[in-house]
């Protein structure tokens, strides 16, 4: 079975006269294990995409399953469960607590889980130290620089070990530096850790670290092809 | 999530904006800072309203001509006259009022006062000498008349230490004469500094024989009052009883709705002025909490402005899982959070300025003003904040709780 299930999946917004159709007709599967970049151009329906698999919309017509379910079959307090156990989310935008400790924003995820509070710490630090950022673990979001925030987002996202990570745009914020180290930290996490990786992306510089590349045009898959040349990402964390 | 772990999330939120909380719970502090001094004094002057009245005596019954006020409009004026020597003399007869222990005629004016060219305005009481030991005053200077005097109609009083000072300055007033509606009355005794004793100032009153006042000064044949005190706290009630039906005898009435005279015991005027003092407390109380709804509307509109903020925090914590309800109760966390600790802060405050007042007010009166914080005002003010903290803080909270997870990954 899949992780993923996309059959003809369309996303229709109404307007008031102008109907706005995102997705038009999109499928494809992706397996576990798997570490899958969604590219397009804005306005390319990419992100309206990201929305749907993640649970986050609800998509107008075709059939999406996530293990074999669909969003249907859930109540809405078991869809924040499941988006809670089964996915991490990483932001272009870091979307960190300000003033608030990096352990703290990376406890965040287990606050809303049924995990016992006497773990969550030594959760938190493992995540923490898988993106290289034990000596910072007290510091707050001000104090670090970009590449260091998403990796703390990154940590966020993967503290409760999710089946599925996504990353919409992680390094569009950062300086090519830091989005190797970002791109390196997923890399990582998919190789050694196995988690299945969807990336969202515009450009292809960096839809080429994935392994496979699902180009969205309009509304519609425009091509699925394995990457031949695919880039390693060597920049190591600077501790 | 657990309840204590959305309470310490609560506090991380509001932390961050500290000034802003601050300010916020301003409205709420001084609203339960006025209702926790209003209920702090009330209970204070009622403490010591009451303490006045038991200072007279649980013993005493007060019987007082004409028909019982029953409203504010009602004339009192009627059967004014009712009370003579021919009633004092029935009741003291112990067929008629076994438990009577002793019965005092209470006649008063207000007179002008004068010794040579000083005036001073006063009111002189007749009485007896059970006058000074009812209240507890005794002259600081010089005597309390004698059964002699009282029953020789002699023309001597004590005089209140203000009346002295206005006719005297700081020359002795014993043995002095001072006139009063044209009579020579020789002064024997002066109270010290008392002032107010329950119902009399002490300070501005002259207390002559009742005898020589009711003739010589008023010209009258009856008297004001009727003092009692019965032989026991256990036969008030009875010789209250006895003194009703010897007094109705005595004016063949055998309705009760027309009665001539009333009579008041310590144990009513308690409650009286208790029910007096907690409506009023109340009344005060209700005044200072619109003070609260104000606090409460300006909670509203700040948690508003906050959810709006923080619309992507909002998100962000419902992308990773947090549902409705756990997103509910955080915001509603911070809004009682808010009011709450505004009511503890509130209440410490009211306390503490109420204490300021005790002592200002014992310096100034003279007399122990009891500070006295009531516990149930305590539970009532942070309560009470609470209260205002979940009601004005739920539809903000909805707000927070029915936001789009999306609108955290749009990248403004």
């Amino acid at each position: 079975m899949p992780l993923i299930e996309v059959q003809n999946v369309t996303k229709v917004y109404p307007g008031e006269g102008v109907v706005t159709t995102a997705l038009n007709g999109v499928s494809f599967t992706i397996n576990a294990g798997e570490f899958v970049a969604i590219m397009g151009p804005s306005g390319s329906g990419k992100s309206t995409l990201l929305h749907i698999l993640g649970f986050l919309d609800r998509h107008t017509d075709g059939i999406y399953r996530f293990e074999g379910k669909t969003i249907d079959d859930y109540s809405s307090i078991d869809i924040a469960r499941v988006r809670n156990k089964k996915m991490g989310f990483v932001f272009q935008a870091f979307n960190l607590l300000p003033r608030t400790s990096v352990l703290e924003n990376v406890k965040l995820p287990l606050l809303y889980s049924d995990i016992p509070e006497s773990r969550w710490n030594a959760m938190a630090l493992e995540a923490i130290n898988t993106v290289g950022l034990e000596h910072r673990v007290q510091h707050e979001p001000a104090q670090l620089s970009g590449g260091e925030k998403q990796r703390v987002a990154i940590a966020r996202a993967l503290v409760n070990d999710p089946a599925l990570i996504f990353a919409d745009e992680p390094t569009g914020n950062l300086d090519s530096k830091s989005g190797q180290m970002v791109m390196n930290a997923l890399q990582k996490l998919n190789e050694e850790h196995g988690h299945t990786i969807i990336l969202i992306t515009h450009e292809t510089q960096t839809a080429e670290h994935a392994q496979r590349i699902i180009r969205i045009r309009d509304g519609m898959v425009e091509g699925d092809e394995k990457v031949a040349h695919r880039r390693v990402a060597t920049m190591e964390f600077v501790k | 999530m657990k309840l204590s772990y959305s309470f310490s999330t609560a506090i991380a939120g509001l932390k961050t904006n500290k000034r802003r909380s601050m300010l916020t719970i301003l409205g709420i502090v001084i609203g339960i800072t006025s209702i926790i001094l209003v209920m702090s004094l009330g209970a204070g002057a009622q403490d010591l309203i009451l303490g006045q009245i038991k200072s007279i005596g649980a013993k005493t019954i007060a019987i007082i001509p004409g028909r019982e006020p029953k409203g504010p409009t009602d004339i009192v004026a009627s059967f004014a006259d009712s009370l003579k020597q021919r009633e004092f003399d029935a009741l003291e007869r112990k067929v008629n009022v076994p438990h009577l222990a002793k019965i005092m005629p209470i006649v008063f004016s207000s007179e002008a006062i004068a010794n040579g060219s000083e005036t001073y305005r006063a009111t002189v009481f007749g009485a007896t000498d059970l006058f000074t030991s009812l209240y507890n005053v005794y002259p600081a200077q010089g005597r309390v008349f004698t059964e002699e005097e009282i029953r020789g109609y002699a023309p001597v009083a004590i005089i209140g230490s203000k009346v002295r000072t206005q006719l005297f300055g700081d020359s002795d007033a014993i043995g002095q004469n001072i006139r009063i509606k044209g009579n020579n009355v020789r002064v024997i005794g002066v109270f010290g500094g008392q002032g107010q004793v329950s119902f009399v100032n002490f300070d501005e009153m002259v207390l002559m024989p009742y005898t020589t006042t009711q003739r010589t000064i008023m010209g009258i044949k009856h008297f004001n009052r009727l003092i009692a005190e019965a032989d026991s706290e256990e036969n008030v009630k009875t010789t209250v009883d006895d003194i009703t039906a010897t007094l109705r005898s005595l004016h063949n009435i055998s309705d009760p709705t027309k009665d001539d005279f009333f009579i008041q015991t310590q144990a009513e005027a308690l409650s009286t002025v208790g029910t007096i003092t907690n409506a009023l407390t109340l009344f005060l109380a209700a005044i200072a909490a619109i003070s609260l709804v104000v606090g409460g509307v300006g909670i509203m509109n700040i948690m508003l402005v906050s959810v709006t903020e923080r619309t992507r925090e909002i998100g962000l914590r419902k992308a990773i899982g947090a549902t409705e309800k756990e997103i509910l109760t955080q915001f509603l966390m911070e809004a009682v959070t808010l009011t709450g600790v505004g009511g503890i802060v509130g209440v410490l405050l009211g306390g503490s300025l109420s204490f300021l007042a005790s002592i200002i007010l014992t310096h100034q009166l003279g007399r122990v003003w009891l500070f006295s914080l009531p516990i149930s005002s305590i539970v009532l003010g942070i309560g009470v904040s609470a209260v205002i903290g979940l009601v004005f803080g739920i539809y903000p909270a909805r707000q927070a709780s029915k936001k789009s997870p999306m609108e955290a990954l749009r990248y403004e």
